[in-house]
């Protein structure tokens, strides 16, 4: 029997055309489409509610120029043009996947009333990303408490006291806060403020991605 | 395993320079072993008497290749998550071609330089001042730059997307490409050296 | 004791000489071999960092740095620099690819070293002098950094890095590459022989 002797450089094609062959009927590569997850883990994290993060929080965040974090909002574009959170960035649900989100940001979402916001929570969840937070009760919350506070005449001097702090948030932002009971059926004709950084704010990321570049 | 590691936050932003730095030293070693601190062996790719330029390269390409898809198909990395940049193509053609031209004239590319200039070629150090001053030409030139930069933006495209087949086909022929590449170039140098009297070593 | 001098003169006592003789530079590694070394830390770092390699934009940070600290009302209203200089909040220096870089450096000069490379010289052809050698040498590195900037990265961050991912944009780039090269090549060829 001849024994077949190969020179390092024919083994080494060897090994890359075997290789190369059995590619054609690997499959995929791309697997992260399909998620498994650890159900019960979830059902604990929806228990604990460690995930929500409150408008006066987010508030609190944007007046102090919090940026550790990414705020997204998941509605649609033009929902999106008409009034958004300062600072926030769209990325609607169904392009949640093309917007390089990383695994290790702090990730806050929020929608109209929370339910695509906390879809997308479940969907990101799914794919082992760490710090999803959802705004609670959405920007319908924003626009109740930040935007437009407001106050009925026969309220408690205490009560009246904290309007007072939130009074001056809802104006950073813009907003018209709203003093006795009868007046609150107007709300709805109240303006919307323009979608602008406050004035004084102190980092005014806006919609611009800053992502430093991975490429050479 | 969940790979890449970075991604999944297995460690933070200054571990990463620490593992830049170790990877860093695997690059200049296997690019100094190839014998890529040398301008003379370098730009001979260009004058078809020593293709080791091509050789390396394209070894390397088909092996992280071969390497990322098949860790990638057995479910032990994550191929989404590793960064692919996006593809500029008519400045991305123009820079290459630019960038061709130095590599002739200077000798090296960025990488190779650093190798140059560590192993002690003068020319490789005043090649490292010749970049930093290119870079920023193009940074002062970049207002007017900035629309051609920004130019037939196309995204993340990958070849198995571009050609319509699976990517496995693509990793098959590309390392057919490559095989049939280092038969031809084992080839043509034999025959450009005895041309010109011998490998410059 | 073997002295490697970098930078200075050439060392040229009897034992340096005796060493030198003794140790000649050692030969290249077989170029495919080398190439799966190089493949292999590419591969590396895709499984570790989820990226891979590069050289050109760590320069691109030292260079924003240097313009900021001449001028950074200009680096700042430079829409290229500023994007390396990000929003003030980190050091841009440092960076993945800067400490990459370094990396290189010191790779580069360990492999030389272990071989016998390391030795002050000028990489050129006979016919050509030192003093055109220099300035060809400055002349082509500013052409590629140029290049390399309107290509988006260099042969490691496009060619290698994108060539392995498959990258549209990084095949197109190094045919380009080639295709410049051989374009010019005649015209430098006395450089080199």
């Amino acid at each position: 029997m001849k024994t077949l002797k190969l020179s390092l450089h024919q083994s080494l094609a060897l090994v890359a055309g075997l290789l190369g062959i059995f590619a054609i009927v690997a499959g995929n590569p791309y697997k992260g489409n399909t998620a498994t997850m650890n159900v019960k883990e979830l059902c604990l994290l929806v228990e604990r509610e460690t995930d929500h993060i409150s408008v006066d929080e987010l508030a609190d965040w944007i007046i102090k120029g919090k940026a550790d974090f990414r705020l997204i909002d998941v509605r649609s574009e033009k929902e999106f043009a008409e009034y958004h959170i300062p600072t926030a960035e769209n990325i609607p649900v169904g392009s949640l996947f093309d917007a390089e989100l990383m695994r290790n940001e702090k990730l806050l979402l929020y929608s109209e009333g929370g339910i695509h916001a906390a879809q997308a929570w479940f969907i990101l969840k799914a794919q082992q990303y760490k710090n999803v937070f959802i705004l609670r009760d959405g920007l319908a919350e924003w626009k109740d408490r930040i935007l437009f506070p407001s106050i009925s005449d026969s309220a408690t001097a205490e009560v009246k006291q904290a309007f007072e702090k939130r009074k001056v948030v809802s104006k950073y932002f813009g907003g018209t806060p709203i003093t006795g009971a009868s007046e609150v059926s107007q709300t709805k004709q109240l303006a919307i403020p323009k979608i602008q950084m406050p004035s004084g704010s102190p980092a005014p990321t806006g919609t611009t991605k800053k992502k430093k570049k991975e490429g050479c | 395993m969940n790979a890449p590691f970075f991604k999944f936050d297995y460690f933070g932003e200054e571990t990463s320079l620490i593992v830049a730095f170790i990877i860093g030293i695997g690059f200049g070693f296997f690019l100094e072993r190839a014998g890529f601190g040398s301008g003379r062996k370098l730009a001979a790719q260009f004058y078809l008497t020593d293709l080791t330029v091509f050789k390396v390269m394209f070894t390397a390409v088909i092996t992280a290749m071969v390497g990322l898809f098949w860790l990638s198909v057995l479910g032990l990395v994550d191929l989404s998550l590793v960064y692919v940049s996006n593809t500029f193509l008519v400045p991305q053609i123009v820079g290459g071609l630019i960038l061709g031209v130095g590599f002739v004239i200077g000798g090296y590319c960025p990488g190779t330089s650093c190798v140059a200039a560590s192993t002690g070629k003068y020319d490789g150090m005043i090649y490292l001042l010749g970049i930093i001053a290119g870079i920023f030409a193009f940074g002062e030139a970049f207002p007017l730059l900035k629309d051609f930069y920004t130019s037939t933006a196309m995204g993340k495209v990958t070849l198995p997307q571009l050609f319509g087949i699976s990517y496995g086909l693509v990793v098959f022929l590309v390392i057919l490409m490559a095989l049939g590449g280092f038969v031809g170039a084992e080839w043509v140098e034999k025959k450009f050296s005895v041309k010109s009297g011998g490998v410059r070593k | 004791m073997k002295t490697l001098t970098l930078n200075g003169p050439v060392d040229d006592t009897a034992e340096a000489v005796h060493d030198r003789i003794e140790q000649p530079a050692a030969r290249y590694w077989n170029p495919y071999v080398a190439g799966i070394g190089l493949g292999l830390v590419l591969l590396a770092s895709f499984v570790i960092m989820g990226r891979g390699l590069g050289a050109s934009g760590a320069f691109t940070s030292l260079v924003s740095v240097g313009v900021n600290a001449v001028a950074p009302e200009h680096a700042t209203s430079n829409g290229f620099f500023s994007e390396y200089l990000g929003d003030g909040k980190h050091n841009p220096l440092k960076d993945w690819l800067v400490f990459e870089v370094l990396g290189v450096i010191v790779g580069g000069f360990f492999s030389g070293i272990l071989a016998h490379r390391v030795k002050g010289t000028v990489e050129k052809g006979e016919r050509i002098s030192t003093g055109k050698r220099f300035l060809l040498a400055f002349l082509g590195g500013g052409i590629m950094g140029f290049g390399a900037k309107l290509a988006r990265g260099c042969t490691s961050g496009q060619a290698l890095t994108g060539g392995a991912l498959l990258s549209l944009g990084s095949w197109a780039f190094m045919l380009s590459v080639f295709a410049g090269g051989y374009a010019v090549a005649y015209f430098f060829r006395r450089q080199w022989q």
